[in-house]
């Protein structure tokens, strides 16, 4: 039992609870798309709603078969570099022989501080602290009783200003993140991901404009991977490993997103899953509103 | 501002009746400057000093120790930064002095234009030479630079097109895009405060 419990807990963490997401986030003339799995850069004001499912290997009746979640999350900024953010999300736990169980994940707020923003140099780097709520989920699909909070450092760097010709719309973003329990039997767990995106708009926006479709012109392949391993005593949870390809579509004010979820470990899942997100930029869709712009904004 | 109301004011503006409006003469007057402004009129250099007039077809010449702010004919402000060259290329109004048409012609440099919100589809436009931007009120920066252009919006909308390949990016207040020659402009995204207090503090005149 405390095996399964551990299997959907570690599954909890790489897909439903995944920290609270940020507006894309700009550096100079580099626009780092929402991502789906791993955390956002920076502090905004947005909102998004995300949707993943992963199926999960079956080992007899009483374990899950599959998980399902429906994430939203709103970010609201306070400063022009700091910011909060709320998140929820249902899940969804498919039980061989039993249905699917379905229940709220803990409650899960996080700050978020933007260090450092290099524009020509298209480089970021920022600081995350993010509090999960214990026992404010449901048991049943794994949320835990215990709380945990999670300090986060964040890195991207874009390569427009490296004199690499089409590999300029080239990005990358790194995430790192140490989940400390507040209390036994939940584990510590130490988060990893990085991102590798190649941004079409910049393709035709500073590097060569190409006569591609309206539609291609602002898409933004990316692949995702995102690591949790257990540190310290385990309580029965094992190392994930999700490697999630998959395109970013952006739009005035709006970006739309799907990847394929791939376990790479079994004890993140038995087969390919799909997640997909929309995601709202209220900074610009409100911007001349206090929904769209900090509550202390300089300008 | 959204793009089918630019499209339906560039329509309509196109449709607009040049007589009965007030055009070269009134097109705007110097309410600020520092150091030797000029103005380029009928192909001769004339220093310009506060209260002069400003007229279609002028081209201004602000020095790079120099700032310059124009109040225009229909209430619009528009700042010059050092170093700024720019034609004013057409600018009509109604009798109850309404913007009917505005176009600018950026050739270098910064401005920042305030312009006057008025209650029919009309446009303000700068044009630059790798794009063009267009408004109906807002509180903007615009700068042309050799092979690119960008702008800064602190209210309203602007959107901004590129000349070579047509395509647009909606910019609103608190965000910038770039312009490249050639190409598409750059993503729309929210500036940085100091980006902002750079072409602010460029665009001061006292």
């Amino acid at each position: 039992m405390v095996r399964v419990a551990g299997a959907i807990l570690g599954l909890a963490v790489a897909l439903g609870c995944h920290d609270a997401a940020l507006a894309y986030t700009a550096s100079g003339d580099r626009n780092f798309p929402a991502t789906l799995v791993l955390p956002q850069l920076a502090p905004g004001d947005q909102t998004y709603l995300n949707y993943s499912m992963l199926p999960q290997s079956s080992h007899g009746a009483g374990t899950a078969t599959r998980s399902t979640n429906f994430s939203a999350v709103y970010g609201k900024s306070i400063t022009d570099n700091f910011g909060i953010f709320l998140e929820e999300t249902y899940t969804g736990i498919g039980i061989e022989g039993g249905g699917t169980q379905w229940g709220w994940q803990n409650l899960d707020g996080s700050l978020r501080y933007l260090a450092v923003n290099n524009l020509d140099h298209e480089f970021i780097l920022s600081l995350g602290l993010d509090r999960e709520t214990g026992g404010t989920g449901a048991a049943r699909v794994g949320a835990s009783p215990s709380g945990a909070t999670t300090p986060q450092l964040y890195l991207a760097k874009g390569l427009g200003d490296l004199d690499i010709g089409y590999l300029r719309p080239l990005a990358i973003t790194t995430y790192s993140g140490m989940t400390i329990a507040d209390k036994a039997p939940r584990p510590d767990v130490l988060n990893t991901g990085v991102t590798v995106e190649y941004s079409l708009p910049y393709l035709e926006s500073k590097v060569e404009s190409l006569d591609l479709p309206d539609v291609v012109r602002k898409l933004t392949p990316m692949t995702e991977v995102l690591i949790t391993s257990p540190v310290g005593r385990s309580y029965g949870s094992r190392t994930t490993v999700l490697i999630a390809p998959g395109v970013s579509y952006a739009g005035e004010g709006w970006e739309f997103a799907v990847e394929a979820l791939v376990p790479a470990t079994s004890a993140t899942g038995s087969g390919v899953g799909v997640t997909a997100q929309l995601h709202l930029a209220l900074d610009f869709l409100f911007a001349d509103t206090p929904l769209g712009r900090p509550i202390f904004a300089s300008q | 501002m959204k793009r089918r109301d630019l499209i339906l004011a560039t329509a309509l503006s196109s449709l607009v009746p040049t007589t009965g409006f007030t055009a070269a003469a009134g097109a705007g007057s110097v309410v600020g400057i520092v150091g030797q402004c000029l103005v380029q009129r009928d192909g001769r250099p004339t220093p310009l000093k506060l209260g002069d007039a400003v007229a279609v077809s002028d081209t201004i010449d602000v020095p790079v120790a120099g700032k310059l702010k124009l109040r225009m004919s229909d209430g619009s402000v528009i700042s010059l930064a050092p170093g700024t060259r720019m034609t004013v290329a057409a600018y009509q109004t109604d009798p109850a002095g309404q913007r009917q048409n505005a176009q600018l012609s950026l050739s270098q440099g910064l401005i920042r234009a305030v312009v006057a919100p008025v209650d029919h589809p009309t446009i303000f436009e700068v044009s630059t030479a790798v794009g063009t931007a267009a408004v109906r009120s807002t509180d903007w920066f615009m700068e042309s630079k050799p092979g690119s252009a960008q702008v800064g919006v602190l209210s309203g909308n602007v959107v901004l097109r590129s000349g070579a390949t047509g395509r647009e990016v909606a910019i609103p207040a608190r965000w910038g895009a770039r312009l490249e020659a050639g190409r598409d402009p750059v993503e729309a995204r929210v500036w940085a405060p100091q980006e902002f207090q750079a072409v602010i503090s460029r665009t001061d005149v006292p």
